[in-house]
């Protein structure tokens, strides 16, 4: 197994190994340490079919249910185990989704930068993107390291951040882009959650930006003010200098570390060309913040 | 001494040299600078201590001036200058820095989106002037975003597709953004929204350029998730650092642009010291396209 550097300060492409077949447990460390040295982790010609993609996952920890999944009837949904994340453009049926298809305006939230599941109170570990069918153009996956972001931040901002807490929920990022038809009975699913603004890696030490659409405030902040904090630190940590665009082929496996980056889709031709992604996300080991009661 | 302008940022930003402007102008200094504005879109003048009047002065050698009223929430009992002048800074009546909390601070963080001004507007708004009177000593830059270049740089398909776009404006869309919502019935009124071309053609120089603003909430004909994230992308597009001028204040700097062909925001800074910076507006003289029927 190889890891080739892909970008100066994270991003990392996988050769010579097969992960549709079970892996060692030394083979699955040496993964694990890829990903805390890149944080983003490229797999290029790996066939899966959802179940190798769930047990090639489970080598980094228990599988996390999708929010959608969970707030979706069973007849809403086109794909098996609510642990698949189904990351296309496709109806339960398989046909494209009509233009003002809700379930449409809800994935347009993914062209947010964000954090998987900062919106839960133990935020995702890693998540696993695997491309099964990927549009002629566009559609990209662009992902921002958050450590880098981090240091590059000056003395007084790093002071400032420090201690902050955030407040995060999907009804935040759905906002932004007036989005707030979540269905009946699923309002426990939008409530907010505090994490730390500055996290640190549990295995590296180092410190990163927990940054993420899902931010609605900072604790103890007038709701304006903090939103245009956040935005001006977004902007910040999504700089070229710290991003790196996925162009996506056939059967590639992307795998990321959500506590140390964020990530965002690229628009592309929904209505007329297909894109099936399907996603794997790992759950969070530890709590990614202290709340601040 | 006769007017000179030296170039800032290619083709988009001019420092203007050789005239006092706060005094009367011939008409062919007007005409000049005119000329000036539609050559660069932003122009430069340091040393200029201006009173209000003088200010409104200068600023009608361009046109009559836009009133104030419909783009804020501050109360007239409240204002701190003149209805002609539109107060940017952080101060209340009293001069003091508004506090934490005030929801007139909380209002003006919007101006931190990058916008161009009374976009809200039916008849948006020609040139914006802005004077320095009392600047903080660091960060609060005001950043510019030439329109122009950021249409030109777009790929033919993006041009077509976003030729005939019509938006919507309300402020109530851009402090939306920020989770400002604190709004009375009156002011909702007093916001409702307006519609514009995305893509607009300078009047005198015939130049096409992305009419964007954090005004915008939506697309006419489009689904609003689909609309706002469209125009974030477009935005993300006419702000990297190729298309923009950040202006670093110092004391009686005067900076006018023209709000057809740029967007602008402020930056952070430390709202503790005191930042008196007073708006004088250019009204336009015509819509970018019909209005619904109130």
């Amino acid at each position: 197994m190889h890891i080739t550097p892909l970008h100066p300060t994270f991003v990392g492409e996988v050769s010579d190994l097969d992960i549709a077949v079970p892996l060692s447990s030394d083979q699955a460390a040496t993964i694990e340490a890829g990903m805390d040295q890149y944080a983003v982790l490229v797999f290029r010609d790996q066939p899966l079919t959802d179940e190798q993609q769930c047990s090639y996952s489970r080598n980094f920890g228990e599988l996390e249910a999708t929010l959608i999944g969970q707030m979706s009837k069973p007849g809403e949904r086109r794909l098996g185990p609510v642990e698949i994340g189904d990351i296309s453009n496709l109806d339960p049926s398989g046909r494209l989704r009509a233009r003002d298809n809700n379930r449409r305006m809800y994935a347009l939230g993914n062209r947010l930068w964000h954090s998987d599941a900062s919106f839960r109170a133990t935020g995702a570990g890693y998540s696993l993107l695997s491309a099964r069918v990927v549009p002629a153009y566009g559609g990209n996956t662009e992902f921002a390291d958050m450590r880098a972001a981090y240091d590059a931040l000056d003395e007084k901002t790093k002071t400032e951040v420090e201690d902050l807490t955030t407040e995060h929920s999907i009804a935040f990022s759905r906002g932004q882009l007036g989005f707030d038809n979540y269905g009946e009975g699923n309002a426990d699913m939008i409530r907010p959650v505090h994490h730390r603004l500055v996290r640190t890696h549990p295995v590296t030490g180092r410190k990163s930006l927990y940054l993420s659409a899902h931010i609605g405030t900072i604790v103890g902040w007038p709701v304006p003010e903090a939103r245009a904090f956040i935005r001006d630190l977004t902007e910040h940590a999504t700089q070229p200098q710290f991003t790196h665009a996925h162009q996506w082929r056939v059967n590639d496996l992307v795998m990321w570390d959500n506590r140390t980056t964020m990530h965002r889709a690229r628009r592309y031709r929904d209505l007329q060309d297909v894109r099936d992604l399907r996603r794997t996300s790992i759950k969070g080991t530890e709590p990614a913040a202290m709340a601040a009661e | 001494m006769s007017i000179a302008i030296s170039e800032r940022t290619q083709g988009f930003v001019g420092e203007v040299s050789g005239i006092d402007i706060t005094q009367p102008l011939t008409r062919a200094q007007a005409a000049e600078l005119e000329a000036g504005m539609d050559r660069y879109a932003v122009l430069i003048y340091h040393d200029q201590h201006f009173t209000d009047d003088q200010q409104k002065a200068f600023s009608l050698n361009f046109g009559p001036l836009e009133q104030t009223a419909g783009g804020n929430v501050t109360k007239a009992a409240d204002r701190r200058l003149d209805p002609d002048m539109a107060d940017v800074s952080n101060l209340g009546a009293d001069h003091k820095p508004l506090g934490r909390d005030d929801r007139r601070r909380l209002f003006n963080l919007g101006n931190q989106l990058w916008h161009s001004d009374s976009s809200f507007r039916a008849i948006p708004a020609k040139y914006s002037l802005l004077s320095g009177r009392i600047v903080v000593d660091a960060e609060g830059n005001t950043e510019f975003a030439d329109m122009r270049a950021a249409y030109d740089a777009l790929d033919d398909k993006t041009k077509a597709e976003i030729e005939t776009l019509v938006c919507e404006h309300s402020l109530l869309y851009s402090r939306g953004t920020l989770g400002f919502s604190d709004l009375s019935d009156e002011e909702k009124r007093m916001f409702k929204p307006v519609r514009q071309r995305l893509v607009r053609t300078h009047p005198a120089t015939g130049r096409k350029s992305l009419y964007l603003s954090s005004h915008i909430g939506t697309i006419i004909g489009w689904p609003m998730p689909e609309a706002r994230a469209f125009i974030r992308d477009l935005t993300e597009h006419a702000v990297q650092p190729r298309f923009t001028y950040s202006h670093k204040w110092r004391q009686y700097d005067l900076v006018m642009w023209d709000n057809r062909s740029t967007m602008h925001r402020v930056r952070r800074f430390d709202e503790t010291q005191v930042r008196d910076m007073r708006r004088t507006t250019v009204a336009g003289d015509t819509v970018t396209v019909e209005q619904l029927a109130a």
